[in-house]
């Protein structure tokens, strides 16, 4: 029972990550400058949907500070509040301690102090009121302010107030007419799935109430025998009346999440007294779905004993109390748990990463039973329709499940906001936070594990990039620093930037660390990019005193390490005075790739095709020596470095360049010639790590299993060209 | 010879030679023995890994063991053995000279290996000797000193460095 009620609040949890993604985003943009109605409402449902969950989980805190949060959103949507900077600043301050409220509830954390926040809101909700004053609708009852918040779209309080006693003309529609001797009637069957589908008919009837609704009569004549109730579906009518005052909109909005197939009808009485439908009986109070089966019991006919009777009721009560829509005891109105309004168009469907990685190992299996398919036809067949046909529906398969793994790098962009108000407020320091390509789509594998990563990247730039504000000011730079985060896809490959205005980096200080540290020797002569590289060295750190931020010489190691474990490199930029540039070289995929078959001393090797612009067989002399190990070869007047892959692996070669092919690719360092024996075929492989079993290897990119079941070694192009040029120091070839 | 009932301090391991010396694993960490067949060589990796194979669509490394514990190379010939072993998640081959037997033994009876000066921590886990069945099935009452290996130490990742 608690494990299902558990993998439920997992689900909560999960749409309140979401929600807060949603919200932060909105927020940002609201930061921004983009206060448009369809960005406030966002936040607004986003911050509703966490709220509506944590009262029904009985997350009291979150629930508390939601609602107090969603109060001034809810004002900002009406437009009573003005979106201006000044309060778009606290609601993300607000944003931030909701943060921390749902790892409370998540019990990750202890409990935020919240008082500071909910004080700024109140702060907020009360200036709000004082320019209420000044509007020209004049509010016919002075309410007070907090009171009067529940706006007419979603109508929810907690405040206890009883129905009667909210009797104010709406503040949207001033001019409803106050027809005391009119009311509604409003007959509501919810769906039978209502409750299968988390809109809780009793939740949406408290909603009514706290419109001053009551309740008429329930029909309880669709309730089957007990022996056929299905203790999780809604058989019950109800009857309410409303009083006429309410107007008709705010009535449409209680039903807003309502299944489609719930009958509901809404009716004006002119005359006072409200017509029931149904035999009146006495007012169910529909608080527990104990009492709603005791009396339901009554109307049952059943041939069972008591004792059998009450031995079902028990069962149904338990079962009932195992549902996940079971109303806790505090007095937490929750609205109906559906996240998405009715207007959004696309629908998304939570599927199991396990699911989606099986299904991509299987199209990768299909993959290869293709190659062997065609292997095995005659030449004649290979070309008859039908395997062209294949081949082209398999790689559209292939693209669509890659696709399904692809997620907009945003996922790992939306907790950096965060992180930097944070470290402003740690470090004192002004930061201004810029982002490029966000929508750029990558492997979820990638997403998931650049993040550490980036925040250690984030981190580095606050901390030890951007100068102290006073520093900045001296050097003649903008008080505030600037943090761009860039991410775009370029080729097979996703460059994520992590770029500083600040003072760069200090090449002598770096240099005189690393030698105290044993990283280089003292007479080690290095050039700029490898003192710059230096950074990434294991156990390497400059700052001074170690800061609560970063300092602990582990920061810069991690992120090249778990760069170089995706396949991915480091490359830092800086320029004295005028900043630093990280940036993180990423695999776009983790599974499939497009690639060459070549030979190198007879063994296979996958060349990945993103990387090659042709392949040439060089005539005699085409290929030169500019020293004793560099080689150059003469494309129509281009002269192209070239590389020996065999020297780079060990392997023994004697074959002349001149019976050789020289692949032309183009890598990061531009274009290079790579020497290889023969190029066999070119297909699609799956990429088998190597470091599942045993550890990356430098210049290869994983293995890859041919259709034969032997195994080709896949070429990383951008370590093997960077081989002899890079990496030099030793110690940093780890 | 250990006694035959099963109690939580009994441990079955895979008995197998490396020229002269007999070595065993720990049962619970083996997949499968499979026939020698040349892996695929890797570059840029120590001698003693021998390359890497396909096991059911998992690429995996062989190992030269013998090389991996400082004895000579194990020739090939008609018996030699890979052991496929699962190490703290991670799956490897270790290439044997042939495998003999698998016997039970009594925790109780493993003696500590006498420490030896190397660099590395020792990969030998402890000493036990048994009694083995002679071809023709007598048994030879002297038994056969085995040397028990330990896996975690052999474990590959831990060469990342000397593999770089």
């Amino acid at each position: 029972m608690s494990d299902e009620l558990d993998e439920i609040q997992a689900i909560f949890f999960e749409e309140c990550t979401e929600g807060l993604t949603t919200a932060e985003q909105g927020l940002s943009a609201m930061q921004a400058g983009d206060v448009s109605a369809e960005t406030i409402a966002g936040v607004f449902r986003a911050v509703h949907s966490i709220k509506g969950g944590a009262g029904a989980f009985g997350h009291a805190d979150l629930t508390a500070f939601a609602h107090k949060f969603e109060n001034v959103l809810d004002e900002v949507r009406a437009g009573k509040i003005a979106p201006t900077p000044g309060v778009v600043k606290v609601m993300l301050s607000s944003f931030d301690v909701l943060s921390d409220h749902v790892e409370t509830a998540k019990g990750l954390a202890p409990r935020p102090n919240d008082a500071a926040a909910l004080a700024a809101l109140e702060k907020v909700l009360a200036d709000k009121g004082a320019a209420d004053e000044s509007g020209a609708a004049p509010a016919p009852a002075p309410a007070p302010v907090i009171e009067a918040a529940p706006a007419p779209a979603v109508a929810e309080d907690e405040f206890g107030f009883t129905p009667v006693a909210f009797s104010l003309d709406d503040f949207d529609a001033p001019a409803a007419p106050a027809a005391d001797a009119a009311s509604w009637t409003i007959r509501f069957k919810p769906s039978r799935a209502a409750l299968a589908n988390a809109s809780e008919p009793m939740l949406l009837i408290r909603e009514l109430e706290t419109l001053g609704a009551t309740i008429e009569s329930v029909d309880v004549s669709d309730v089957p025998p007990l022996r056929d109730l299905d203790p999780e579906d809604a058989y019950f009518t109800w009857v309410l009346s409303m009083p006429g005052d309410v107007p008709r909109n705010d009535i449409d909005d209680c039903f807003d999440f309502v299944a489609p197939d719930s009958l509901i009808e809404i009716t004006r009485n002119e005359v006072e007294a409200p017509a029931p439908a149904f035999i009146p009986v006495p007012v169910i109070e529909a608080t527990a779905p104990e009492a709603a089966l005791e009396d339901l019991i009554p109307f049952v006919p059943v041939m069972a004993t008591i004792e059998d009777l009450t031995a079902q009721v028990q069962q149904v009560v338990a079962d009932l109390a195992a549902t996940p829509m079971t109303p806790t005891p505090a007095p937490a109105p929750v609205e109906s748990a559906a996240p998405k309004p009715a207007s959004e168009a696309s629908q998304t469907i939570r599927v199991d990463l396990a699911k989606l990685d099986l299904l991509l190992n299987l199209v990768g299996e299909l993959v290869i039973r293709n190659s062997i398919l065609a292997d095995r036809l005659s030449p004649a067949d290979r070309q008859r329709v039908e395997l062209p046909e294949l081949a082209r529906l398999t790689r559209q398969i292939q693209d669509n499940v890659m696709s399904l793994r692809a997620q907009p790098i945003k996922q790992a962009f939306s907790r950096v906001p965060r992180m930097l108000r944070d470290l402003s407020a740690e470090t004192g320091k002004q930061i201004e936070l810029e982002t490029v390509g966000e929508t750029t789509e990558v492997d979820k594998g990638v997403i998931e594990k650049i993040g550490d990563p980036l925040t250690h990247m984030i981190r580095n730039a606050a901390d030890h990039g951007l100068e102290s504000t006073e520093e900045r000011l001296a050097a003649g730079k903008s008080p505030v620093g600037t943090i761009k985060l860039s991410a775009e896809q370029k080729g097979a490959r996703i460059f994520v930037r992590v770029q500083d205005n600040g003072r760069g980096i200090n090449r002598e200080r770096v240099k005189a660390k690393a030698i105290e540290k044993g990283i280089i020797s003292p007479d080690a002569v290095l050039s700029n990019e490898e003192i710059d590289q230096l950074i990434c060295a294991p156990g390497f750190s400059t700052a001074e005193t170690i800061s609560n931020i970063s300092g602990r010489g582990v920061g810069m190691d991690v992120v090249r390490s778990n760069v170089e474990a995706l396949g991915g490199r480091v490359e830092i930029h800086s320029v004295p005075g005028e900043g630093t540039t990280f940036t993180m070289i990423l695999p776009l995929t983790l599974a499939i790739l497009d690639g060459m078959i070549v030979r190198l001393a007879s063994q296979r090797f996958v060349l990945p095709l993103a990387h090659v612009l042709e392949t040439v067989q060089p005539e005699p002399g085409q290929v030169k020596r500019t020293s004793p190990d560099t080689e150059v070869i003469d494309m129509r007047g281009e002269y192209v470095p070239v590389k020996r892959a065999t020297e780079i692996f060990g392997l023994n070669d004697d074959r002349l360049v001149e019976d050789s092919l020289v692949v032309i690719v183009e890598s990061e360092h531009g274009k290079v010639g790579l020497v290889v024996d023969t190029i066999d075929d070119r297909r699609e492989v799956v990429i088998k790590s190597l470091d599942q079993n045993l550890h990356p290897i430098r210049g290869l990119g994983g293995a890859t299993i041919l259709g034969d079941g032997s195994i080709a070694l896949i070429l990383d192009i951008e370590a093997l060209v960077a081989s002899t040029s890079r990496y030099t120091p030793k110690g940093l070839a780890a | 010879m250990t006694t035959t009932t099963e109690t939580a301090s009994d441990c079955k391991i895979v008995t197998f030679t490396l020229g002269k010396q007999t070595f065993g694993i720990d049962m619970g960490a083996l997949i499968e023995i499979r026939e020698w067949d040349e892996p695929t060589p890797l570059p840029n990796v120590p001698t003693f890994i021998k390359g890497v194979t396909n096991l059911r669509g998992n690429v995996i490394p062989v190992v030269g063991l013998a090389e991996r514990l400082g004895w000579e190379p194990s020739a090939i010939h008609a018996r030699s053995c890979v052991l496929v072993v699962s190490i703290a998640g991670k799956q490897a081959g270790f290439l044997v000279d042939e495998v003999n037997d698998i016997v039970a033994i009594n925790r109780s009876e493993i003696q500590p290996a006498p420490e030896v000066e190397t660099i590395e921590a020792s990969v030998i886990d402890g000493l036990v000797r048994i009694t083995t069945r002679a071809k023709d099935g007598t048994r030879d009452e002297n038994g056969t000193m085995v040397l028990l290996l330990d896996l975690e130490a052999l474990s590959l990742t831990r060469h990342l460095d000397l593999a770089a």
